[in-house]
C-alpha cells in the first residue's frame, strides 16, 4: 500500500472529486493519519501525506469535530517526531494551521486550537536560539508564519500580546527577525483597527494596547463571518483599508500624545531595509494602514525611505509607494513628487529591462494613478499630468507583443480622445492619425498570412479603436472599406468580421458603423466578379450575407440577385452537386430574408430562388425545405410568416431568443437553437425528504414457495439462519433501499415555472458506493397542487452514506424544455438501514434465532482471530431508563428483534447488499451499554458516530424536558 | 496580500500540456470567500483551470481558426491579470489570475482580492497583485535557471524542490521572499554575535579576503531606415552587476559611476533594494521627457550593503549622440533576383576591437536562395544551412577606413519555400547586427576601481569591467516600407 502513496496523493491533489469517487473522505483521512503514525514510513512520504490536509482541509475535515480529532492526531505525530525531522515538523505545523482554521476549530475556540497556539507561541519565544540552537530556525520561522496566518484569519487574536511580539522582534538578530516583524506589524495593525471601532478609545487605550501582554482574544474569524450579515467595517478587518474611493478610513483620535506608537513605527521603519522586498512591501503596507488610522502621527516619517522606494527596481516596493500616495496624497507627496512618479511610471511601462507583466502592470497603474487632486473618479481615467507628449513613449508599434500592444493602444486612445476634444474639427490630431496608421500596418500584416494570434489581435485592436473613435468618420469609414478589401482576399475571416460587427453594434448602438460595415460587405460580395468565386469563398459569403439579412435597414435586393446568379447560372454546378451544407447555408439566408421588413419588394426574386431550389437542387432535404419556405412565402401574410418562423423579440436575431417548436421549420442552425434545452439560473425544484417508511417496500411480498413456514418451524437450531440466508440466493433480494421525497418548487418564484410537465429527474453518483440510479419521471408539478411523491431506489454496493447530484429536465407550459440543477441529495448513514428481512409469517422467536445465529457467528469469528470482516464493539453512555425507552422508541422501533424488556432489547440493522449490524442494548442503573456486532468492520466508525448522534439528541431532548 | 493558489504549467506546442505543480492555500481561500461574499467563486480543480487558462491565453484548440469563446474581440486582455470564466452552478469569474510565461513554462497565481468585490476594485489598488507578480517572476527565474529555456531534467528536479521552496518563501499563501539560488543550505546560519541584525535577504556570510567585482554591461539598440522621412533611432541601456565578497553582517560598500565631462546623463535609474540611500538627483533624468543640458550628470553614488550572491546593483538608459555602426541597406528587385548593396561604417569614437561582429541578412516569404553572387570588402560571407540567411562575419576589426561594404545579387531559385514573416513582405527587409566590444561603453559611463569604497578592515581586491553588446540592432532596407518602431518618430 505504502508504495502507492506518491501516486495516490498526486491523484487526490489533481482531482479530489474524482479520487473520492472511489473512496470516502473519512476513509482516506483515516488512512492518511494511520500512515503518518507508522514509524516505518519515511519523512519524505509523510510530508507528502500532509499535502491533502494542507491543500484541501475542508474536504477531509468538513466539521469542527473531525477537524479537532485530526488536529489532535497531528499534534501527537508532531510530539513524537524525531527532532531531526525538520521539514516534516514544519509541514505538520502548516497542516495543523490549515486544518484548525478551515474546520472552524479556531473560531470555535476548541482545546486543540488553544494547545496549538500555546505550542506556536512557545516555539516562537526561543529568540536567538537560546534553547534549541540554529538548526531549528526553519521550525521557528514556520511557527511565526503560522501565528501570522492565525492572526490574519482571526484579526485581533494577538492584539493583547503586542508587548511580547515587540520584544521578540527586537531581541531577534538572525534572519528570523523578518518573521517576527511581519507578525508584529499585522497584530499591531489589527489592534489599532479594533481600537478605532471602540467608542471613545484614545491615546490611553493605544498605550495600553501597545504594552499589553495578556492572553489570546478569541473573536470571530474569517471562517465564521457570514457573507450576508457582514457590514463594511467587518470586512475592513481582513482587507487593508480600501484606500481612495471606498470611503472613510476609520480613525483613532489620540491627540498628539502617542509617543510610544511613533517610536515603535520608526523602529519598524528603520529595520525595513533589512527585510526582503516582498516582506518589506508588506510591512510598509501595514504601517501605511496604521498611520492612516492614527492621524496624530504624521506620514512624513516615511519620507526618509521615499527616495529609496522611488528608485527601486522591484515592482512590489514601487506599488507600495503608489498605495502610500493614494493614502496620504499631498501630506506626503508634493506636486513635484507626483509629476516625477507619473513620469517614472511611463518610463517603466516601456523599460527594456522589465518583463512584460511588470510593464502591463505599470500601465494599469497609470490608468488608476492616485492623483493628489483627482478631478474625476471613473473606472479608467487619465491623470491630468499625462500629456500627449509624455504618452508618445507608449505608442503601440508592430514590434509589441499582442497584449502590450492592446494595452498601449487603449492608453493612447484615451490620451488622444482628450486631445481630440480640444481639436475643434473633431477629426483628431496627429496622434490619432498615428494610431490609425498603426491599425493599417496591422491590417497589412493580417493580409500577409499572419498567425491566428495576430488576426485576433488585429480585430481586438480595431474594436478598441472604434470604441474610442467611431465618431471620426474619416477613419471609421476608411476602416470599413479596408475591412471589405481584406475580406475579399481572406474570406476565412468572416467569423471575425461578424463578431466585430456584432460587438460594435452592441457597444455603439447609435453609431450605425456596424450596419455600414455589413452593407459594405454585402456590396463587396455581390459586386465581385462571379467568375473568380470559389466554393470555399461562397460558404463564407453565405455566412456574411445571412448576418447582413438580419439588418432591416439594409436592402436585400443585391443579396438575392447574387444568390440567384450563383444558383441558377448555367455554369453553376452547385445545384447538381447537392451539397447539403451549402444548400442549408443558402436556405439560412432565405429564411432571414423571409423575416426581412422589406420582404414585399423581394417577393418575386425570393420566390424564384426558392422555386429553383425546390426543382433543381440535388438534395431532397434542401428541396423539401425550399418547398416549405416557398409555400409559406406565397400563402402567408408577412405578419404570420414572422409569427410562424420565429417568436422574434425586440432583440436582434443572433442573441439568445425564446422560440416555439415551430422553429423546427428553420434550417439547421435555428433548429438547434429551437430545440435547445435551456438552463435555469437557479435551482427551481427541490426534493424534500419524507420520514415515513414504507413497510411493504422493504419486505419481500411473496412467501418463499420452497420453504413454507411450517417446514421451517420443524428444523431446529440453525435452521432459522439458514433459511434466512437462503433468501439471498436471489440476487435481487433486499438489494435496494427506497427513499421517499416530495418534489416541490424552491423559494424562487417565477410564474413562468408554476406549471411544469414531463419532469425527468436525473441522479449522478459522487462516489462508487452505489449502482447507477435510474431516472425518475414525474408527469407534472403545479405550484398550487399537492406535491407528488418521488420514490428513489438506491442499490448500494457498499452501505455508506452518499451524496447524489440531482438535476431535472422539464417542459414549461409554453413548450420549452429546461434543465435545472437541484440541491445535492444527501443520503445519511441511517437511511440505509433495513429491518431484518424474513419471509412473511415468521414468528418473533424465529427472528430472534436468526439474530442469535448471526451474533454467534460474528463472535466466534472474532475469537478465532479469523481475518474475516467481522467485528464487535461496545458503546456506553449515561442514559436513564426512561431515556433508553425513548431512544428505542424513536430510533430502533422498526429494527427491533425483541421488545424492550427491563431495559434490554435486541436490534438488527440490515444494510444492503449483505451487511448486518446487531445491537444488544443493556441498561444498567443509569448507563446504557450497546454491544455491537457486525459482519462488516468498516461500518464501525459510522455506527459509532450514529450512536453518538442519537444519544446526544436524546440527551438534549431530556434536557429540554427537564428544563420545562 | 496573498495568493489563493499557484500553478506551474508546461506547454509545448503540439506536444503536451500539463499542470506540473499546483498549490492551494485554503486559509487564504477562506478569507477570499469572506471578502467576496455572494460573488465568491471557488477555485476549480487543476484540469479545469488548465483548460480555462489556455482558452484565455488563446492557446486552446489551435486547429480551429475561430472560436467565439477564445477569439471574441470583446475580450481585451490588456492587463497582466486574466479572468477565468468558470462554468456550472458554482461558476462565475475568477479574477485576477496573474500569469507569466516564458518558453514552455506558464506560471500562474490567483491573487486574493482584499477589498469589497463589488464594484470590482482596480487592479492597481490590490496589493496582492504586485506581490503575486514578484513571486511568479522569482519562481520563473528559479525554474528556468540561468538559460532562457529550462532543460527537461533540470526542470523536473527543480519542480521536485517546489514543496520545500514554498515552505520557505510562501508557506501559507503570503509571499515572503523569492527563491535564492543556493539559499536552501544557508537557512541554518548561526545567529550573529553582535547586536547588528542580519538582513533577511543575506543568505550567507563571506569569510576570507575581500573581493569586489563590478561589471558594467551596455546594450545598444538601433533602428536605421536610411530614409529622410524616417528619423533613425538608437539608444543604450546599461546594467551594473556586482559580486561582493566582503566580511561582516552588514558591510558598507559604495560604487560610483562616472560619466565623461560632456556625457549625457544616465536616465531611468533603477536600483537594487540593497541600496541604502539615494540622492534625489540620481533619479531626476528620465527618457520620457526631453533632456535638460544642465541636468545632473554624476558622479552617481550607490551606497549599499551587498547580498551574498551576485546581484544587479542598478540599471540605466542613456541617449548617445551617434550610433556605433551606421549602415545603409538597399535592395532592388530584378526578376526573382535581388540586388543587394550594404555599407557599414564604424563611428570613429568606437574602439575598433570587437570580440565578434556579424551582420545577418534574412530573407522571408521567398523561395530558398539559389545562386549567391555577393562580394564583401572585408570579412567572410556565409550562407546558412536553410538557405534563407546570409551571415556576414566581420570578425574582430573593421579595416582602417572603418567602412565595409557588401554588393551583389541573390537569386531565389531554390526548391523549397523559405520561412514566412507577416512583416517582411516585398522589399521590407532588414539587417540585424550582432556584436560585442569589450572594455567599452557608449555612454562613457564607467566604474573607476578607486571609486569603489569598502568600509571594512581588510583592503579589498577590486575588479571592474565593462562591455558593449548589441541588442535589436536593425538596419532596414531603404527601398522598402519599414515599420514604425517608436513614438519618438512622430515628434
Amino acid at each position: 500500500m505504502s508504495a502507492n502513496w506518491p501516486e495516490r496523493i498526486s491523484a487526490f491533489l489533481s482531482s479530489p472529486s474524482q479520487f473520492l469517487y472511489s473512496t470516502t473522505s473519512d476513509i482516506f483521512l483515516a488512512e492518511v493519519l494511520h500512515e503518518l503514525r507508522d514509524d516505518r514510513a519515511s519523512d519524505h512520504i509523510k510530508v507528502l501525506l500532509l499535502s491533502p490536509l494542507l491543500e484541501h482541509p475542508t474536504l477531509l475535515c468538513p466539521s469542527v469535530f473531525v477537524g479537532e480529532e485530526t488536529a489532535l492526531e497531528l499534534m501527537s505525530v508532531f510530539a513524537q517526531c524525531s527532532p531531526k525531522s525538520l521539514p516534516l515538523r514544519c509541514h505538520l505545523l502548516l497542516a495543523l494551521t490549515s486544518v484548525l482554521l478551515c474546520s472552524c476549530c479556531v473560531s470555535s475556540h476548541t482545546s486543540a486550537s488553544q494547545d496549538f497556539l500555546d505550542l506556536l507561541l512557545q516555539m516562537a519565544q526561543d529568540t536567538n536560539d537560546a534553547q534549541a540552537g540554529a538548526a531549528l530556525h526553519p521550525l521557528r520561522t514556520t511557527a511565526c508564519d503560522c501565528l501570522r496566518e492565525l492572526e490574519a484569519c482571526l484579526p485581533g487574536l494577538l492584539s493583547q500580546r503586542l508587548e511580547l511580539l515587540s520584544s521578540l522582534r527586537q531581541q531577534e538578530n538572525s534572519r528570523l527577525h523578518q518573521a517576527y516583524t511581519g507578525l508584529h506589524a499585522l497584530a499591531l495593525r489589527n489592534a489599532v483597527y479594533l481600537l478605532t471601532q471602540q467608542k471613545g478609545a484614545g491615546a490611553g487605550d493605544l498605550k495600553t494596547a501597545l504594552g499589553s501582554n495578556e492572553g489570546f482574544v478569541w473573536g470571530e474569524g474569517a471562517d465564521s463571518a457570514h457573507p450576508n450579515s457582514e457590514s463594511h467595517s467587518d470586512l475592513a478587518l481582513f482587507s487593508p483599508l480600501t484606500l481612495g474611493t471606498m470611503g472613510k478610513v476609520p480613525s483613532l483620535q489620540t491627540g498628539l500624545d502617542c509617543k510610544e506608537l511613533r517610536s515603535l513605527l520608526s523602529s519598524l521603519l528603520e529595520e525595513s531595509y533589512l527585510l526582503t522586498s516582498l516582506s518589506q512591501a508588506a510591512l510598509l503596507r501595514r504601517l501605511v494602514e496604521v498611520l492612516a488610522m492614527v492621524p496624530a502621527v504624521s506620514p512624513t516619517i516615511f519620507r526618509a525611505q521615499l527616495l529609496r522606494l522611488l528608485g527601486t527596481c522591484k515592482v512590489c516596493l514601487l506599488h507600495t509607494t503608489l498605495l502610500m500616495k493614494a493614502a496620504f496624497t499631498d501630506s506626503l507627496f508634493s506636486a513635484e513628487d507626483e509629476a516625477f512618479l507619473l513620469k517614472r511610471l511611463v518610463g517603466l511601462s516601456q523599460h527594456p529591462l522589465l518583463s512584460t507583466p511588470e510593464k502591463l502592470f505599470y500601465m494599469d497603474c497609470i490608468l488608476h494613478f492616485p492623483e493628489n487632486r483627482p478631478i474625476s473618479s471613473g473606472d479608467e481615467s487619465l491623470p491630468v499630468l499625462l500629456t500627449p507628449r509624455l504618452a508618445t513613449a507608449l505608442v503601440p508599434t508592430v514590434f509589441n507583443d499582442s497584449v502590450s500592444m492592446l494595452a498601449r493602444l487603449n492608453l493612447l486612445s484615451l490620451v488622444y480622445l482628450e486631445e481630440g476634444e480640444e481639436d475643434r474639427e473633431g477629426q483628431g490630431g496627429r496622434g490619432l492619425a498615428y494610431l490609425y496608421d498603426h491599425l493599417s500596418s496591422l491590417l497589412r500584416i493580417v493580409e500577409n498570412q499572419a498567425s491566428r494570434e495576430m488576426v485576433v489581435t488585429f480585430f481586438r485592436a480595431s474594436f478598441l479603436f472604434l470604441l474610442h473613435f467611431c465618431h471620426v468618420e474619416r477613419y471609421s469609414e476608411d476602416l470599413s472599406q479596408r475591412l471589405c478589401d481584406l475580406y475579399l482576399r481572406r474570406t476565412r475571416l468572416a467569423p471575425h468580421l461578424i463578431n466585430l460587427a456584432d460587438r460594435t453594434q452592441d457597444r455603439l448602438e447609435e453609431s450605425g458603423w456596424a450596419v455600414a460595415l455589413l452593407r459594405a460587405l454585402q456590396r463587396t460580395i455581390t459586386e465581385a466578379p462571379l467568375s473568380q468565386l470559389t466554393l470555399q469563398d461562397l460558404r463564407w459569403h453565405l455566412r456574411i450575407l445571412a448576418r447582413v439579412a438580419e439588418e432591416g435597414e439594409v436592402l436585400q435586393r443585391a443579396t438575392l440577385n447574387f444568390l440567384l446568379c450563383v444558383i441558377t447560372s448555367s455554369s453553376s454546378a452547385l445545384c447538381v452537386s447537392g451539397d447539403w451544407r451549402l444548400g442549408n447555408s443558402v436556405l439560412g439566408v432565405c429564411r432571414r430574408l423571409l423575416l426581412h421588413p422589406s420582404l414585399d419588394s423581394l417577393l418575386t426574386p425570393l420566390a424564384d430562388l426558392l422555386q429553383h431550389l425546390t426543382c433543381h437542387y440535388g438534395e431532397t432535404d434542401i428541396q423539401d425545405h425550399a418547398r416549405l419556405y416557398y409555400t409559406l412565402l406565397t400563402t402567408l401574410s408577412q405578419e404570420k410568416l414572422a409569427g410562424v418562423l420565429a417568436q422574434r423579440g425586440t432583440e436582434r436575431g443572433r442573441q439568445a431568443k425564446v422560440r416555439s417548436l415551430s422553429a423546427i421549420m428553420g434550417e439547421n442552425e435555428e433548429l438547434t437553437s429551437g430545440l435547445t434545452v435551456h438552463q435555469t439560473e437557479r435551482p427551481l425544484l427541490r426534493l424534500v425528504k419524507l420520514d415515513k417508511h414504507e413497510p411493504d417496500e422493504c419486505r419481500p411480498e411473496h412467501k418463499p414457495d420452497s420453504e413454507p413456514a411450517c417446514e421451517t418451524e420443524s428444523s431446529p437450531g440453525q435452521g432459522g439462519i439458514e433459511d434466512y440466508r437462503a433468501q439471498f440466493q436471489s440476487s435481487s433480494f433486499a438489494s435496494e433501499i427506497t427513499l421517499q421525497y416530495h418534489l416541490t418548487h424552491t423559494g424562487v418564484h417565477d410564474p413562468h415555472f408554476d406549471k411544469l410537465f414531463s419532469i425527468r429527474l436525473h441522479f449522478d453518483l459522487t462516489d462508487g458506493h452505489y449502482e447507477e440510479v435510474s431516472d425518475i419521471s414525474v408527469p407534472c408539478l403545479f405550484r398550487t397542487r399537492k406535491p407528488p411523491t418521488v420514490r428513489l431506489r438506491l442499490k448500494p454496493k457498499q452501505p455508506y452514506h452518499t451524496t447524489l447530484r440531482a438535476s431535472a429536465i422539464f417542459t414549461t407550459e409554453d413548450g420549452l424544455s429546461w434543465h435545472s440543477p437541484l440541491a445535492d441529495l444527501h443520503v445519511a448513514f441511517p437511511e440505509v438501514f433495513l429491518p431484518l428481512l424474513t419471509p412473511l409469517g415468521w414468528a418473533r422467536e424465529k427472528k430472534q434465532r436468526v439474530f442469535e445465529g448471526i451474533w454467534g457467528e460474528i463472535c466466534s469469528g472474532q475469537s478465532e482471530g479469523d481475518l474475516t470482516n467481522t467485528a464487535t464493539s461496545l458503546f456506553c453512555d449515561q442514559l436513564e431508563d426512561s431515556a433508553v425507552g425513548e431512544l428505542v422508541r424513536k430510533y430502533f422501533q422498526r429494527y427491533l428483534v425483541s421488545d424492550l424488556d427491563k431495559g434490554r432489547c435486541k436490534v438488527l440493522f440490515f444494510l444492503p447488499p449483505q451487511s448486518h449490524v446487531l445491537l444488544k442494548v443493556i441498561t444498567e442503573e443509569d448507563a446504557v451499554q450497546v454491544h455491537i456486532a457486525t459482519d462488516n468492520w468498516k461500518l464501525l466508525p459510522y455506527i459509532n458516530s450514529y450512536l453518538e448522534d442519537i444519544t446526544k439528541e436524546i440527551h438534549s431532548t431530556q434536557q429540554v424536558n427537564g428544563d420545562v | 496580500m496573498s495568493v489563493r493558489a499557484l500553478w506551474i504549467i508546461s506547454y509545448e506546442r503540439g506536444e503536451s500540456v500539463a499542470v506540473r505543480f499546483s498549490r492551494r492555500y485554503p486559509t487564504v481561500e477562506q478569507r477570499a470567500k469572506c471578502m467576496a461574499g455572494s460573488l465568491y467563486v471557488s477555485v476549480p480543480e487543476d484540469g479545469t483551470v488548465l483548460q480555462l487558462l489556455l482558452t484565455e491565453l488563446g492557446l486552446s484548440d489551435s486547429d480551429k481558426p475561430y472560436m467565439a469563446l477564445r477569439d471574441d474581440c470583446l475580450h481585451q486582455q490588456r492587463s497582466p491579470a486574466l479572468e477565468l470564466h468558470v462554468e456550472g452552478p458554482s461558476g462565475g469569474v475568477l479574477w485576477p489570475l496573474l500569469v507569466i510565461s516564458q518558453g514552455p513554462l506558464i506560471l500562474a497565481c490567483l491573487a486574493v482580492v482584499d477589498a469589497p468585490a463589488d464594484p470590482r476594485p482596480p487592479l492597481a489598488s490590490l496589493f496582492s497583485v504586485s506581490q503575486g507578480l514578484t513571486l511568479l517572476a522569482g519562481l520563473q527565474a528559479f525554474l528556468c535557471g540561468s538559460g532562457s529555456k529550462p532543460d527537461r531534467e533540470g526542470l523536473t528536479s527543480r519542480l521536485a524542490m517546489m514543496p520545500s521552496i514554498l515552505l520557505q518563501i510562501c508557506p501559507l499563501g503570503t509571499p515572503l521572499d523569492i527563491p535564492q539560488p543556493g539559499a536552501s543550505s544557508a537557512s541554518a546560519m548561526p545567529t550573529p554575535a553582535g547586536t547588528q541584525k542580519q538582513p533577511a535577504w543575506k543568505t550567507g556570510v563571506h569569510r576570507g579576503r575581500a573581493v569586489v567585482n563590478v561589471a558594467l554591461t551596455e546594450m545598444v539598440r538601433s533602428m536605421q531606415y536610411g530614409n529622410r522621412n524616417r528619423q533613425d533611432l538608437w539608444d543604450v541601456y546599461g546594467t551594473v552587476t556586482c559580486k561582493c565578497e566582503v566580511e561582516g553582517v552588514l558591510p558598507n560598500v559604495t560604487v560610483t559611476l562616472t560619466l565623461p565631462p560632456n556625457g549625457s546623463p544616465l536616465m531611468d535609474v533603477l536600483v537594487h533594494p540593497c541600496v541604502s540611500s539615494l540622492d534625489a538627483s540620481v533619479l531626476t533624468a528620465m527618457s520620457v521627457e526631453d533632456c535638460d543640458s544642465s541636468a545632473f550628470s554624476g558622479p552617481y553614488k550607490f551606497p549599499f550593503s551587498p547580498p551574498f550572491e551576485p546581484f544587479r546593483l542598478c540599471s540605466y538608459t542613456s541617449q548617445v549622440p551617434v550610433p556605433p555602426i551606421l549602415g545603409t541597406y538597399q535592395l532592388k528587385d530584378d526578376d526573382n533576383q535581388l540586388c543587394i548593396t550594404v555599407s557599414l561604417k564604424l563611428h570613429e569614437s568606437v574602439r575598433n576591437s570587437f570580440e565578434y561582429c556579424e551582420a545577418h541578412l534574412p530573407f522571408f516569404n521567398r523561395d530558398q536562395m539559389g545562386s549567391v553572387d555577393v562580394k564583401v570588402s572585408s570579412g567572410q560571407l556565409e550562407v546558412s544551412k536553410e538557405k534563407n540567411l546570409l551571415v556576414w562575419v566581420l570578425g574582430q576589426k573593421f579595416p582602417k577606413s572603418r567602412e565595409v561594404s557588401l554588393e551583389g545579387s541573390v537569386s531565389f531559385s531554390g526548391e523549397l519555400p523559405g520561412p514566412t514573416d507577416p512583416l517582411c513582405t516585398d522589399l521590407t527587409a532588414y539587417i540585424k547586427l550582432y556584436f560585442r566590444v569589450p572594455d567599452l561603453t557608449l555612454s562613457g559611463c564607467c566604474v573607476d576601481q578607486h571609486s569603489v569604497q569598502v568600509y571594512s578592515s581588510a583592503k579589498p581586491r577590486i575588479v571592474t569591467s565593462r562591455e558593449l553588446l548589441s541588442s535589436e540592432y536593425f538596419i532596414w532596407n531603404s527601398t522598402g516600407t519599414a515599420p514604425v518602431s517608436s513614438g519618438h518618430m512622430m515628434l
